[in-house]
C-alpha cells in the first residue's frame, strides 16, 4: 500500500480502485483499448478480438477453476455448444421468431452453462479428479457428437457458417461483420464479463467458492451447501465459455469440430496459468502474451518448416510445466514480487 | 440379428480389445498407486509405443532398418529408460503439490508427445513391418476365431497382472513399493529409498504402457493417431475396477473392450459411427456417479 493513503472504511479496502495510482491508471488506460483501432488495423486487429474472445473463455474457466477450484477439461466442449447454438439460433430463429445476435449468443451461453450443471452433478459425492475425467469425458462425447453427420437433427450439421450480417438485437442496429465491429463486440463483451469476474471475487458467493477451493470439508461443516455452490460455479462458468463460443464462431464466420479440441482446453490452460490462477488480471494477461506468443511462434514455424506447426503444442506444453514447476501463481505474482522488490530498493526491506 | 456365433465371435475380439486396454490401464493403476500421479498421457504414452517401432523398424523417419523384434525390445527399453527420465526432469518437480498441478502437467506432457511425434512421423497412418503382421489366429468352437494380436494381448496381459500381483506380494522391491504407497514419510524413516522405488514404478509403468501401445497398433496392422483415444478410453476401466487396484484395472478394462465390442456391433446403427467409444465413455459418468470408487479401490476418508 503507498505511503500516505488509509482505509478507512470497509467500503473503501474492498473497492476496485482503492488507490489513487490506480484510479490514475483507470482513467489513462480505459480509453486505450477503445481508441487502438485507430492505430491497429488488419491482421493485428483481427488477433486482439481474439484476445478479448479467448479472455471471456478463460475468464469463465478462472470462474470455475481459480474461485471454485474444480478441474473442468471441457473448454471445447463448452465453447462448441456455445457455437453451435447460436448458429442454430441465428439460422433458425428461437421458436421461430430472430433474436438477433447477442441474445442468440447469451442463448448459447446458456446452453453450455446447462451442460455444465449436468456433468457437475458428479461433484455431489466426488471431487478432482472425477470431475476433471468425467467433463474429459464430455469433451470426447462432445467431440464425437457435432462429428456425427446421423446427429443432425440436433445440431444442425457438422460445419456451419454462420452468415455475418446480423441484427445485434432483433433485426435492429444491423452489422456486416467488418474488424470494427467484431472488435468492440468482443471488447465491451470482455469488458462486462471481467467486471463480473472481479465483482463475484469481491461478493459473498466468490469467498464461498473460495472457501470450497480450500478446503470442501470445512466449509460444509461451516454450513456452506457445497454442491448446489459448485453447481452454481459451474453454471457461471459454463455461461461465460459458451458466450466465447458463440462469439468465437461468429468472429470465425464457419463452425467445426476442428476449432473445438482438447487442445483448444490445453491453450486456455495454459493462458490461466501463465498469468495467474485466481486472478482476473492474470487471466487477462495470460492470454494477451500467450496469444500473442502464439502468434510469433506460429509465423517461426511455418518460416522453418511447412510440417513444424505441429510443434506447437510442444512448445505450449513446456511452457506450462515450466510455469508450474517454477512459479506455480503464474506472471502476475512473479510482477507482485518484482514490484515489492523495486519499491524497496536498494535497502534489503 | 442376436445370433450365438456373432455374439461369441464379438464377445472374443472384446476380450482381446479389453486385454490390450488392459495393459495400458495397468501402467495407469501401477503408476497412481505407487506415486499418486493420475496420468492423463497414458494415451499418449501408448502412442509413442506404437510409433517406437516404426521408427526403429521401418526407414522412413531415420533410415533404420532393424529387425522386428529388435525394434520391439529397443522400444520397450526406450520406454523403461523415458520412465527414468521423466521421473527424473518432471515428476520430481511435483511431489505433493496440489492435484491440479499434476493433472495439467501430465496433459501438457501428453500434448508434448503427440506433438513431437506429428512434427517426427507426420499425421498419416504408418503401416508395421510384415514380421509384426502375423497372419494367424486360433480357432474357437462356433465358428469363432481370435486374431493373433489379441491372442498375444491376451496372454501378455495376464501374465502381467499375475507377475505384477506377485511382483507386489512376495518380492522385497514389491513390498518396498507398497510400504512407499501406504505412507511416503514412514518407508523414509525406514530407510526406504523413495527416489528409487519411484523411478522403478515410472520405469515399469511406462514399459507396461509401450508394449499395450505396440499391440493395439499389431491389432490395426500399424501405427495411427487413433491410438491416443485409449487415454481417455482407460479412465473407464480404472475408474470402474478402482483407481489404485491392478486386478481391478485388468477386470474393467475388459468390462470396456467388451462394451466397445458390443457397443460398436449393436449401437452404429442407432447413434451412429464412433459408438464404440462413446458407449464406455456413458458408462464412466454412470460408474462415476453411482460407485466413485469402482470395484476393487480402497476408500479414502478425509479429515478436516
Amino acid at each position: 500500500m503507498p505511503c500516505g493513503e488509509y482505509f478507512t472504511s470497509y467500503g473503501s479496502r474492498m473497492g476496485l480502485f482503492r488507490w489513487r495510482t490506480q484510479r490514475i491508471a483507470l482513467v489513462l488506460g480505459l480509453p486505450i483499448p477503445f481508441l487502438a483501432p485507430l492505430a491497429v488495423q488488419g491482421g493485428l486487429l483481427s488477433t486482439i478480438t481474439q484476445i478479448y474472445i479467448f479472455a471471456i473463455a478463460v475468464l469463465g474457466l478462472n470462474v470455475i477453476l481459480g474461485y471454485a477450484g474444480e478441474i473442468v477439461l471441457a473448454q471445447g466442449a463448452f465453447m462448441a455448444i456455445g457455437a453451435y447454438a447460436t448458429s442454430q439460433i441465428l439460422a433458425d430463429g428461437l421458436f421461430g421468431v430472430q433474436i438477433g445476435l447477442l441474445p442468440a449468443i447469451m442463448v448459447g451461453g446458456v446452453f453450455a452453462a446447462f451442460v455444465a450443471i449436468m456433468f457437475g452433478i458428479p461433484s455431489f459425492r466426488v471431487k478432482g479428479f472425477y470431475i476433471a475425467i468425467s467433463t474429459l469425458a464430455l469433451q470426447f462425447i462432445s467431440e464425437w457428437f457435432f462429428n456425427n453427420g446421423q446427429l443432425e437433427w440436433i445440431h444442425g450439421g457438422t460445419q456451419q457458417t454462420i452468415p455475418f450480417e446480423v441484427g445485434l438485437v432483433g433485426q435492429w442496429f444491423t452489422i456486416t461483420g467488418t474488424d470494427m465491429e467484431l472488435y468492440f463486440i468482443s471488447l465491451v463483451l470482455m469488458l462486462l464479463f471481467a467486471l463480473i469476474s472481479l465483482n463475484l471475487s469481491r461478493s459473498g458467493m466468490g469467498k464461498v467458492f473460495r472457501a470450497i477451493h480450500d478446503n470442501d470439508l470445512a466449509a460444509g461443516v461451516l454450513g456452506i451447501n457445497v454442491f448446489r455452490n459448485k453447481l452454481l460455479a459451474f453454471a457461471i462458468g459454463g455461461f461465460m465459455i459458451g458466450v466465447s463460443g458463440g462469439l468465437f464462431g461468429y468472429y470465425i464466420g464457419f463452425i467445426s469440430p476442428d476449432y473445438f479440441t482438447l487442445d483448444l482446453t490445453l491453450q486456455h490452460y495454459v493462458m490461466l496459468l501463465f498469468g495467474g490462477l485466481g486472478r482476473v488480471w492474470g487471466a487477462l494477461l495470460g492470454v494477451g502474451i500467450v496469444t500473442i506468443i502464439q502468434e510469433f511462434l506460429r509465423g517461426f514455424l511455418q518460416s522453418v518448416a511447412a510440417n513444424a506447426t505441429s510443434l506447437e503444442p510442444v512448445f505450449f506444453g513446456v511452457i506450462i510445466i515450466v510455469v508450474l514447476a517454477v512459479e506455480p501463481k503464474g506472471v502476475l505474482a512473479a510482477l507482485g514480487q518484482l514490484k515489492d522488490y523495486l519499491r524497496k530498493w536498494p535497502f534489503a526491506y | 440379428m442376436v445370433d450365438a456365433s456373432t455374439f461369441l465371435s464379438i464377445s472374443i475380439a472384446g476380450i482381446g480389445l479389453g486385454a490390450l486396454y488392459a495393459l495400458v490401464a495397468m501402467g495407469f493403476s501401477l503408476i497412481y498407486k505407487v506415486t499418486g500421479v493420475l496420468n492423463f498421457a497414458q494415451g499418449q504414452l501408448a502412442l509413442l509405443g506404437a510409433y517406437g517401432v516404426v521408427i526403429f523398424a521401418t526407414p522412413a523417419v531415420l533410415g533404420l532398418n532393424l529387425p522386428a523384434v529388435v525394434a520391439v525390445l529397443l522400444t520397450i527399453v526406450v520406454g523403461l529408460l523415458l520412465g527414468i527420465i521423466l521421473e527424473r526432469v518432471v515428476f520430481r518437480h511435483f511431489i505433493g503439490e496440489p492435484v491440479l498441478s499434476v493433472i495439467i502437467v501430465t496433459l501438457a506432457l501428453g500434448g508434448i508427445i503427440s506433438g513431437f511425434l506429428r512434427f517426427l512421423v507426420g499425421p498419416n497412418f504408418m503401416s508395421y513391418p510384415d514380421a509384426l503382421k502375423p497372419g494367424w489366429s486360433i480357432d474357437l468352437p462356433l465358428g469363432a476365431s481370435i486374431g493373433a494380436s489379441f491372442t498375444l494381448g491376451v496372454v501378455l496381459s495376464l501374465v502381467v497382472v499375475v507377475s505384477l500381483m506377485l511382483f507386489f506380494r512376495y518380492t522385497v522391491t514389491g513390498s518396498i513399493l507398497r510400504a512407499a504407497a501406504a505412507d511416503e514419510q514412514a518407508a523414509m524413516v525406514l530407510g526406504v529409498s523413495i527416489e528409487r522405488t519411484i523411478i522403478i514404478a515410472w520405469a515399469l509403468s511406462i514399459a507396461i504402457t509401450s508394449i499395450g501401445g505396440i499391440l493395439l497398433a499389431m491389432a490395426s496392422g500399424g501405427a495411427g493417431f487413433t491410438i491416443e483415444a485409449v487415454g481417455i478410453i482407460i479412465f473407464a476401466a480404472v475408474v470402474f475396477g478402482g483407481l489404485d487396484s491392478i486386478p481391478g484395472a485388468f477386470l474393467g478394462a475388459l468390462v470396456v473392450g467388451l462394451l466397445q465390442e458390443y457397443g460398436s456391433f449393436y449401437a452404429t446403427g442407432v447413434i451412429g459411427p464412433g459408438a464404440g467409444e462413446i458407449i464406455p465413455m456413458v458408462f464412466l459418468l454412470v460408474v462415476i456417479l453411482i460407485k466413485p470408487r469402482g470395484l476393487f479401490g480402497t476408500e479414502r476418508i478425509e479429515r478436516i
